[in-house]
Parts: C-alpha cells; sequence; structure tokens
C-alpha cells in the first residue's frame, strides 16, 4: 500500500490508479462490484426510497417518498445516475466514519450501506478535542469525522483534509444558500456542512415563572445553585461578551477582562459548568442554564416544561462539518458517504433522529414538522440574522481566553 | 536476611519495562514541555525554552492545585477510616468466605466508572433518591443539595478509591499471627489497647500502602470532581486536561504536568521516609 | 473475641458493602427503565436487554476489553509481583530510584501518560494505536499497583522463614516456590485484582492507544456522553456484574470444597500467616 502522507491534493485519482493495479486478484472483483454497484444504480430509486421510508422516523416523510413529481427527491435518490463529467469509480470496500455515538441518523448508515457494497466502520470519541488530539497530521486512519466549523481553517491550512472533489457530490446542490459559501470554509472546498445550531438559554417554566429574555436572567440571585453554564470557554465568554454589547470573537484583552468579571460575579450563583445540559435541566438541578438550542429537542423528551430563548443581547450560532482526512484509505467511499449526508431525505432523517437541523434545503419538506417549528432548532431567519458565528480565532488569542477560563474556574 | 545481587535480577524485568515503556514516552513529553505551539495547534521545537514552566508558576492555578491536594487528602483519611474496619472484619470473621468478601469489595469496579459516578448523581441530586427519601419520611419539605459540593466530590472520590485502600490493608491484617493479640490480652492488655499496640502498628505497612494507593491517583482524578463537582470545584487535574485537549497546547499541558508530578513525587518520598523512620524503622 | 464487638463491628461492614453496592442497584434498576435517557423513572421494560444483544459494536467492545484485560493483568502481575518482591526483601544497588521509579506511574496524570506513548509508539513504530499499544499501556499503568500491594504484603513477613528453609537445605527458588510464594500469595492476588479494575475501565490513556477497531467498552461508554447515557449501557454492566458473580460464586464453590480439609486442619496448627 503507498503511503497515503504524502499530501497530495490528488487523492481521488491517486486512490483509484492505486485500486487498479493493486492486486491482478482483484479485478474480478473488481468488475463484479462495477456491476453490482450498476445494477444497484439502476435500482437506486427504488432503494432509497424503500429505505428512507421504512425507517423514516417521522411518519409524514413516507407520503413524498413515493410522489415521483419531486425533482430533488429524484435528484437525490439517485446521485450516481445524474450526470458527471467523468465515470462514478467504484468505491473502496471499507469506509472508517469517526463520530459521537448516535450522533448521526438511525438509518443513514444503514442505506448508505444498502446503496454501495461498502462496510461502513463506526468508532467513537466522546469529546471532539481528544478526537483532535490523536489525529496527527493526517486524521491517523480515520477516513471521515465531523469537526466544528471553527476547526476547518487549521486543519486545511496544515493539509490534515483534503481538498473535496465536487464532481463525486453532486448532492451539494441540495445545501441552503447561506450554506455555499461559509465564512470558515469558503465554497466549501474542505468540507461540507453537516448540522449547525444556536447557543441560548433554557429554563424550566415551573421554576422560572416570569418568561425572562435576556441573558441577565443567569445572573438572578433568586436561582442560586440552580443555574448552569456551558463547559467551553468561548460559549461562557461569548454570552458574557455579547451582554456587554461586544464580538463573541472580539480580541481586545481589555473587553475580555470585562466579561470575566462579569463571569466572575455570576460564579458563586451557579451549580455548575457542564456540557450535560439536558442531564442537569432533566433532572431539575438546575432551572436556568446556558445550552445549545438542539439540546432542547433532547430535553423536552424527558421534560416537557423547558422552555428555550436566545437573548436579546444576541447569542452565537455554529456548526458541525464532514471532511475526509488527507491520510485516508478509502477516499471514493468517503466522497460518495458525504455526497450521502447530503441527500434530501438522509439529511431530513439526521435531523429528526439527534433534533439539530441540517443546512440542507431540500431536506425541509422531508424534516418532521415539530422540529421546523420549534424556534430553539429552528429559529426563523430574522432571529438567526442577529447571530453571531463563532470563529476560529489565532493561537495567541486563544491562549488569552483560555487563561482567563481557568482563572475564573480556579478562583474561590 | 536480604539477600544480595539476586535481588537486581528480581526486580529488573519491571525496571527495564518501565524505562522503555514509560520513562522514554515521558522523555517524549519533557522535550515538548520546552517547545511551543504554533498557529496551526502543532508542536514547534526549534526554540527550547522553559517559558512554560514559568507561565505554569502562576499564581491563578494554586486554589486548583489545593483543590486536588485537599480532595486526595480527604478521601484518603475516609477510605483508610472506612476500609480499615471492613478489612479487619473479613480478615477476622471470614473465615473461609474470605476470598468471597474481597471479591465483592472488587466486584463493584468491574462496572463502567462513568455508569457509578452518574449513578451516583441519581442517587445525589435534588430530586434523587437520597432527597425523594428524606421528603418521604417527612424530614425536609426543600431538597438539600448534595450534588456539585465538596461532599459529593470526596463521596465519590472515596467510593472510587476504597478497593484500593481495603485491599492492601487487608493483606496486610490477614498476615498477623493471632497468637501475638493472644499473647498481648494475656499479658493484660485490654482488647482496645491490643489492636492500639500490636494490630494498628504491625498492619502500618498495608495502611502506608493503602494511602499510596488512594492518595496519589487522587490528586489526578478529574472525573469525578467534574461530574460530581460544581463550579467551585475545580482541581489542577482539570486544568492540565484542559489545556491539552480545548487549548490545544500540549507543550503548556505538559508543563503543568511535570510540576504537578515533581511536587506529588516530593512530597510522597518526603512523607514515606518520615513515615518509615518513624513507625516501621525500615 | 468479645461477641457484641463482632455484632457491631459486623452491622458496620455490612453498611458498607451497602454503600459500595448502592450504585449498583440504582444503575441494575435503571437498565429496566422504558426511557432512552437514564435520568427519571418512566417504566419497566427489558428492551434494552434485547437491543444489547443485537449492537455488535458494544458486544465488540466487551470482547476487545476482556482481552486487554487478560493480557494487562497477566503481565502486570509477574512483573510488578517481581518488582514488589524485590523492593521487599532483597538488596541491590538504585533501591531509592527503583522506589521512584516505582511511584512515578502512579503520580504522572493520566493524559500525559496516554499521549506520552501516543507520541513514543508514533515515533518509533509509525503506529497510532493498535491492539499491542492499547496493552503495553495497559501493563505499563497496572505494574505499580501490583507491586506496592506485593511489596506490603511481602515486608510484613517474617524474613526468618526463608531463611530456615534454605537451612533446612532447599535451592533458592525452593525457597522462594515453597515458603515465599504461598505467603505472598494474597497480595499477589489482591495485585492482580487491582490491575483487573484499572485495565477494565481504564479511559483517557485507551483513548489515546486503541486506534481503529479496539473501541474498549469505557471508550464506547464515553462516546454515549453528548446524547446520554443510554440503558443499553446499563444492561451490559448489569450483565458484567451477574456474570462475574456467578462465575466468582462457582470458583469459591469448588475452591471451598476442595480447600475444607486443607482448612481444617490449618486452623489445628500455628501459622505464620
Amino acid at each position: 500500500m503507498s503511503d497515503p502522507r504524502d499530501g497530495s491534493r490528488n487523492q481521488v485519482e491517486q486512490a483509484l490508479e492505486r485500486y487498479l493495479t493493486e492486486q491482478q486478484m482483484t479485478r474480478r472483483e473488481l468488475i463484479e462490484r462495477i456491476g453490482a454497484l450498476g445494477a444497484l444504480v439502476a435500482l437506486a430509486p427504488i432503494v432509497a426510497a424503500c429505505a428512507t421510508g421504512a425507517a423514516s422516523v417521522a411518519p409524514s416523510v413516507v407520503a413524498p417518498t413515493a410522489t415521483p413529481a419531486r425533482t430533488t427527491a429524484a435528484a437525490s435518490a439517485a446521485p450516481t445516475a445524474t450526470p458527471v463529467p467523468t465515470p462514478v469509480p467504484s468505491p473502496e470496500s471499507e469506509l472508517i466514519v469517526y463520530n459521537w455515538l448516535d450522533y448521526i441518523g438511525e438509518d443513514v448508515i444503514p442505506s448508505f450501506q444498502e446503496k454501495y457494497p461498502v462496510k461502513v466502520k463506526y468508532e467513537l470519541f466522546d469529546d471532539i478535542e481528544v478526537a483532535y488530539a490523536k489525529l496527527g497530521k493526517d486524521g491517523s486512519g480515520y477516513d471521515v469525522s465531523f469537526p466544528t466549523s471553527v476547526d476547518i481553517p487549521r486543519f486545511s491550512a496544515a493539509g490534515t483534509i483534503i481538498p473535496l472533489d465536487k464532481s463525486l457530490l453532486p448532492n451539494i446542490a441540495n445545501l441552503g444558500a447561506e450554506w455555499k459559501n461559509p465564512g470558515y470554509d469558503p465554497d466549501n472546498t474542505h468540507s461540507v456542512p453537516y448540522v449547525w445550531w444556536t447557543t441560548g438559554v433554557g429554563y424550566d417554566t415551573k421554576k422560572v415563572t416570569d418568561s425572562p429574555t435576556s441573558s441577565k436572567a443567569l445572573w438572578d440571585p433568586r436561582y442560586k445553585n440552580h443555574i448552569s453554564m456551558l463547559d467551553d470557554y468561548q460559549e461562557a465568554f461569548g454570552l458574557a461578551l455579547i451582554q456587554l454589547g461586544y464580538s463573541a470573537n472580539t480580541t481586545d484583552t481589555t473587553q475580555m477582562d470585562a466579561a470575566l468579571a462579569l463571569l466572575k460575579q455570576q460564579k458563586p450563583l451557579l451549580r455548575t459548568y457542564s456540557s450535560d445540559t439536558v442531564g442537569t435541566m432533566v433532572s431539575g438541578d438546575v432551572w436556568i442554564g446556558q445550552i445549545w438550542g438542539s439540546d432542547l429537542y433532547q430535553i423536552n423528551q424527558e421534560n416537557e416544561n423547558i422552555s428555550f430563548f436566545i437573548p436579546e443581547e444576541g447569542g452565537v450560532r455554529g456548526s458541525d462539518t464532514a471532511v475526509i482526512y488527507s491520510g485516508a484509505k478509502h477516499p471514493i467511499a468517503a466522497h460518495l458517504f458525504l455526497n450521502h449526508l447530503l441527500d434530501a431525505k438522509v439529511s431530513a432523517s439526521n435531523t429528526n433522529t439527534i433534533g439539530y437541523m441540517g443546512p440542507n434545503e431540500a431536506a425541509k419538506p422531508f424534516i418532521d414538522p415539530a422540529i421546523l417549528a420549534d424556534p430553539a432548532v429552528n429559529p426563523d431567519k430574522a432571529i438567526l440574522a442577529k447571530l453571531e458565528e463563532l470563529l476560529d480565532l489565532p493561537n495567541a488569542v486563544d491562549q488569552e481566553y483560555l487563561t482567563r477560563w481557568q482563572a475564573l474556574k480556579a478562583g474561590g | 536476611m536480604l539477600t544480595k545481587g539476586r535481588g537486581t535480577i528480581v526486580v529488573l524485568p519491571a525496571v527495564v519495562w518501565l524505562a522503555i515503556f514509560f520513562l522514554l514516552p515521558l522523555a517524549f513529553i519533557l522535550v515538548v514541555s520546552l517547545g511551543s505551539r504554533d498557529e496551526l495547534g502543532r508542536i514547534v521545537l526549534d526554540r527550547p525554552s522553559l517559558d512554560n514552566y514559568r507561565r505554569a508558576f502562576n499564581p491563578d492555578y494554586l486554589p486548583t492545585l489545593v483543590n486536588a491536594l485537599r480532595y486526595a487528602l480527604l478521601t484518603t483519611v475516609a477510605s483508610l477510616l472506612i476500609g480499615y474496619p471492613v478489612a479487619y472484619w473479613i480478615s477476622h470473621y471470614g473465615g473461609h468466605r474470605k476470598a468471597l468478601l474481597l471479591v465483592l469489595v472488587m466486584l463493584p469496579f468491574w462496572t463502567s466508572y462513568l455508569i457509578r459516578t452518574y449513578a451516583w448523581m441519581i442517587i445525589l441530586r435534588d430530586n434523587g433518591v437520597v432527597n425523594g427519601l428524606l421528603r418521604a419520611i417527612g424530614l425536609t419539605s426543600e431538597p438539600i443539595i448534595l450534588l456539585n459540593t465538596d461532599f459529593s466530590v470526596v463521596l465519590g472520590m472515596t467510593y472510587g478509591f476504597l478497593p484500593f485502600a481495603i485491599l492492601p490493608i487487608y493483606v496486610s491484617i490477614d498476615r498477623l499471627d493471632d497468637n501475638l493479640v493472644a499473647a498481648a490480652r494475656d499479658l493484660y492488655a485490654s482488647g482496645r489497647s491490643a489492636f492500639l499496640h500490636v494490630t494498628l502498628p504491625l498492619s502500618m505497612p498495608g495502611i502506608i500502602a493503602a494511602s499510596l494507593l488512594t492518595f496519589i491517583p487522587a490528586i489526578g482524578d478529574f472525573v469525578t470532581p467534574d461530574l460530581l463537582g460544581g463550579a467551585q470545584q475545580t482541581t489542577i487535574a482539570k486544568v492540565i486536561q484542559e489545556r491539552f485537549l480545548d487549548g490545544r497546547d500540549w507543550p503548556f499541558g505538559s508543563a503543568l504536568g511535570f510540576i504537578l508530578i515533581a511536587v506529588t513525587m516530593v512530597g510522597t518520598l518526603i512523607a514515606l521516609r518520615r513515615v518509615r523512620r518513624e513507625i516501621v524503622g525500615e | 473475641m468479645n461477641r457484641e464487638r463482632n455484632r457491631f463491628l459486623s452491622a458496620y461492614a455490612l453498611l458498607v458493602y451497602a454503600f459500595l453496592f448502592a450504585p449498583i442497584v440504582v444503575l441494575i434498576v435503571f437498565s429496566f427503565n422504558d426511557s432512552k435517557r437514564t435520568f427519571v423513572w418512566k417504566g419497566f421494560t427489558t428492551e434494552w436487554y434485547a437491543k444489547l444483544l443485537a449492537n455488535d459494536d458494544l458486544l465488540a467492545a466487551v470482547g476487545v476489553t476482556v482481552q486487554v484485560a487478560i493480557v494487562a493483568v497477566i503481565f502486570s502481575t509477574v512483573i510488578g509481583s517481581l518488582l514488589g518482591v524485590g523492593l521487599a526483601r532483597l538488596r541491590f544497588r538504585g533501591r531509592g530510584s527503583t522506589e521512584t521509579l516505582l511511584l512515578l506511574p502512579m503520580v504522572t496524570p493520566e493524559i500525559v501518560m496516554g499521549l506520552s506513548l501516543l507520541l513514543f509508539f508514533v515515533a518509533l513504530f509509525d503506529s497510532r494505536g493498535s491492539f499491542a499499544q492499547l496493552s503495553v499501556a495497559h501493563i505499563t499503568f497496572c505494574i505499580s499497583f501490583v507491586a506496592v500491594t506485593v511489596r506490603s504484603r511481602a515486608a510484613g513477613m517474617n524474613p526468618h522463614l526463608e531463611e530456615a528453609a534454605r537451612d533446612l537445605g532447599a535451592s533458592a527458588l525452593g525457597a522462594f516456590r515453597y515458603v515465599t510464594l504461598p505467603l505472598i500469595m494474597p497480595g499477589i492476588v489482591a495485585g492482580a485484582l487491582l490491575a483487573l479494575s484499572l485495565s477494565i475501565d481504564d479511559y483517557v490513556v485507551s483513548t489515546f492507544n486503541a486506534g481503529i477497531g479496539n473501541t474498549t467498552l469505557p471508550l464506547y461508554i464515553y462516546s454515549a456522553i453528548k446524547f446520554g447515557v443510554s440503558p443499553e449501557i446499563n444492561a451490559i454492566s448489569t450483565i458484567v456484574v451477574a456474570f462475574t458473580a456467578l462465575a466468582i460464586l462457582f470458583a469459591w464453590r469448588v475452591g471451598t470444597f476442595r480447600g475444607e480439609d486443607r482448612q481444617a486442619s490449618e486452623d489445628a496448627e500455628p501459622t505464620a500467616g
């Protein structure tokens, strides 16, 4: 096997060549696979319809799959049948995906494995930072993963992820207009958006009865010992900075100091800094806390009394992306997987399972209407426009935040 | 009698193993601690310096170090106090069930650490088992805040390290000759006196071992204080973890780590020497 | 022995056992909880056990954990016991530094140990994780715990016993095998038990050294954090506890039948431990 870590940009062509010249004995397999793939391509619309229709979580999705009039459905159901400049190379036999447990729709991988003769290995991490620490220069053997958008600039600069071959990603047309050229990755050269979220405040309507609208409610001494903030310095400082009227991505250290002072005032009232917001709010220990909007979906499944608002001062939004690592041994399968994720129905299935909105405009008809209507998961455009996108900060600035964060946590 | 020469051969496998798979990797990290990270988060080693160590001696970190020491100390004392009687009981009253009882001590710890900690959260939270019971009996009307406090952290840590205390103490008590205590009683010592002057000192190696196996790892435990503790319960181990991961600053994290290692090591060695000289006379 | 103190002490011991098993009871109860998140009781169901049997990934993780644990316990117990005995009973040069070396792994923060091993393996073997690498990592952090436990047992041993055996014509190895070893065996077993617990539950070091395809149970469980710990994990933990308890009970039963005769004759004569 040639060394995939030479950082070459023509991963796909190389991989294809490598694949074809590798072992004489697999030529027969290759032909068989192409044949199988061809058959699958012909059957793909039916297979995809059956797969997503049968396994789909939201019953309202079943009806649309049978309607041939939906152009987006037809296009997404047979991605390899749409005209592409080069014939689609056959994928490798395996794909290694690195992700949180359950951070993917229940039927996304089964439907992918039905469509293509690829065995997907789903490897797990619990902490995106731990995952990053393991990845090294080229992803350490993982093919696909889902880093946060703020990390894309440095990953692409370091050559850890490869530029994507758009010819293998026709479903990218499904993206909403605001996602076609995001700030963290112009033109989506190195990544495709996966899901996005907002950060706001969740509160128990039974304990916090006055329907707050400002993030200052998190400083309300009435809720002492029942307030929480996210265990994430960008989020915590972001909230404080925005409350003070500054940008969440500020590089100004005086502004950071002001935010730190504000957070220090809050600390004696806090129950905990925790990113396990579902746990703390469902258990009732926390009555009001900083939470990610999409967590509300899961919280409400256990406790319907929890409501959510985006502070009137403003808030932040972020997103996760899907990328292919430069050391990936199965780049073709990886591209097909990414394309699969961009499929309207697959994207909808994701959203319906994990409760995060995807960037996929074409997916909207297939998403559970309850989720679409939920202002926490899917705020309307007016509110979205007010939100600041979390950015990748230069190392020196990062350290300024982290030092203050640790001083905040350490201080008595 | 201590046998000369043979000693080297006996300990050689361990020394060689640890030298290769522990010291050598540690040397790698030591080198890293002298470097810095670049814009892209990669480690840069072309200008080695002690900057990271200088930064680490920041008084801001002191409360977290104090927290870690405090919890470790409380946990160790609690584990010893709770564990010694149990070890004694197993040894003296266990009879032929001794092995079974010992393994029963270990059994809970072959489940997942995370699950056990979550179970404690279920027990201790505002609407949890304890508060539910207290309300049912009528002792309280409002929930007592048990979770996210110093109490819950020490409770969780003691729970986690109890077997590490019980086992070595048991092993030490069990080998004691019953006749020694019988002799003391024959010489008119009370039960209590016999225990204090015969059993306890002779089980000291076990107590020392238990203390080592509890205190030292407890300083580095960041998960329990993280999950069971609240905003006021951050420890130095968590700070180091955060530097490595959130800050992606391996060089600085390494420097902090080494300082922690050095401080704990020196402290432990001093304590050991003093205890040995005074009590065991080794 | 004073009867009253016996009862008081027994009651106390029972209380401690209750303390040890309290979370386990909660864990088992919630494995039957009819809710995806194990936080509030919603009703009884056995669906998680059914799901568990179909969950290949989870079962594979259990398999990896068991395999690594077996390797780690065997090697670390042997190496660690030798170290413990050596430090306690034998004289050799560099005793002080060996003692320091013994304590160092325990003093090192787990993330430092995990990352240092990763760096080491990447630099020397170009490996970012493998079963061998994982096993090596586990053995490394277990050795100290075994050594400390064995050492404390060996240190309390009557040194003259081995001497007496030598006087009676036993070789050094024979004296060790027939006198020392049986006497320190409880320490070795205790050390092995500790090593087993450490290995089964290790997260930080494993996470950096496992690599693709070697997800251990703790890794699997921790990865569920983002979406809450599913009762499936409670179910597997319950099964592990139940299975282990049965195995232990069985081994003990067998042990007692065979040992009962020996125990009776042992009780009749004074022993040194």
